[in-house]
């Protein structure tokens, strides 16, 4: 048989987790838990939604697609812009190590809003017009996304090394701050190397 | 009394032809604005409803209306960069209507979401209740023991035999 002390000490316990359960209410409105790494995704995926059959080898009027995709980690709702770029082998590309983004103008725009945990993806097409190839210097003159034209006049050289004229699809992040009521360039960006050929 | 309807004829034309320009015919710069007033009021929207989260609304269906908005924003600048000026004004109204919309909706929700967070109290007033219920429940609980158990502690005491 137990002594009185033991049920003493039982009746004690008992009485601590009652207060303890009964304190997870109250501690819930003060205690903020720490929430894991924030961070945002900018991806894109080839026509079969996986990381493989990107279009690579390009020509003129021929359409071409890719799923982009964006995702949002950030522990709240977020305001995002990816802006979709075009460039040649000469021209800046956004730096990851300094945070900047390319200077070149955006050929076209998606403002996507995500809650915290959620995820966005849409398919991409692109095709290229006007396209030009003659004495080691190419020209692409107008490109076209999601059904929208335009004209962008880059001209190429020939990359003797990997042998083609080369330009660069990419896409930049973008995020809204609520506090500076501005958009900061994300430091997260992905490219698609094309080789530009005059007739597909 | 006919050089008078002559007159209400020609500034009734004129009139016409000044309110079917103004219209249909607009201009870069109007087009321009339009879109950046879309830009700022999508902006604004996309503010509130971050608020109204910040104090523990659901905003999942502003977000959905807000990429609504932003879908009629990236045409308004399509439309702006292929010279279509009445098709970015067109484009740019909807996107501000739309996020003028989720504006007041975010705010009435984060009205509500305001209201229930100032109910903080009730709850810390509940446990506080609840655990002092309980502790006094058990501290009777175990004086009705104690007494019950040294009760048959002294029954079962044996008895000096003389």
């Amino acid at each position: 048989m137990w002594s009185l002390a033991d049920c003493r000490n039982v009746f004690l316990a008992v009485g601590l987790m009652g207060v303890m359960v009964f304190s997870v209410p109250s501690a819930m409105v003060f205690v903020r838990l720490p929430g894991g790494e924030r961070f945002s995704e900018l991806y894109v995926l080839g026509p079969g939604r996986m990381a493989e059959g990107y279009p690579f080898n390009v020509g003129e009027n021929e359409s071409y697609m890719v799923y982009l995709g964006v995702g949002n980690d950030l522990g709240s709702s977020a305001y995002y812009v990816v802006y979709v770029k075009f460039r040649n082998q000469t021209e800046p590309s956004p730096n990851a190590t300094a945070g900047v983004p390319s200077s070149l103008p955006p050929m076209y725009e998606y403002h996507v809003f995500l809650e915290d945990g959620e995820s966005w993806e849409q398919p991409l097409t692109f095709s290229f017009f006007q396209v030009s190839v003659a004495q080691n210097r190419s020209v692409v003159g107008g490109l076209s996304v999601d059904g929208v034209t335009l004209g962008v006049n880059r001209p190429g050289v020939w990359d003797d090394e990997n042998k083609g004229y080369f330009y660069e699809l990419f896409m930049e992040l973008w995020v809204y701050g609520v506090a500076s009521d501005a958009f900061q360039f994300h430091n997260r960006f992905v490219g698609l190397w094309v080789n530009m050929t005059a007739a597909s | 009394m006919r050089c008078w309807v002559s007159l209400f004829a020609v500034v009734l034309a004129a009139c016409t032809v000044l309110s079917v320009s103004w219209a249909c015919a607009s201009g870069p710069e109007e087009a321009s604005g339009a879109v950046a007033d879309a830009e700022r009021s999508l902006r604004d929207a996309f503010r509130v409803v971050s608020d109204a989260e910040a104090f523990g609304a659901n905003v999942s269906g502003l977000l959905d209306r807000l990429n609504e908005a932003g879908g009629a924003l990236t045409s308004a600048g399509v439309a702006l960069a292929e010279g279509n000026y009445s098709g970015a004004v067109g484009w740019a109204g909807t996107c501000r209507a739309l996020s003028e919309d989720v504006s007041g909706d975010a705010d009435v929700l984060k009205s509500d979401a305001v209201a229930r967070a100032a109910g903080w109290w009730l709850t810390v007033s509940f446990s506080a209740v609840g655990a002092g219920v309980f502790v006094a429940a058990l501290f009777l609980v175990w004086r009705w023991f104690r007494r019950t158990y040294e009760g048959k502690l002294l029954e079962s005491r044996p008895e000096a035999v003389a």
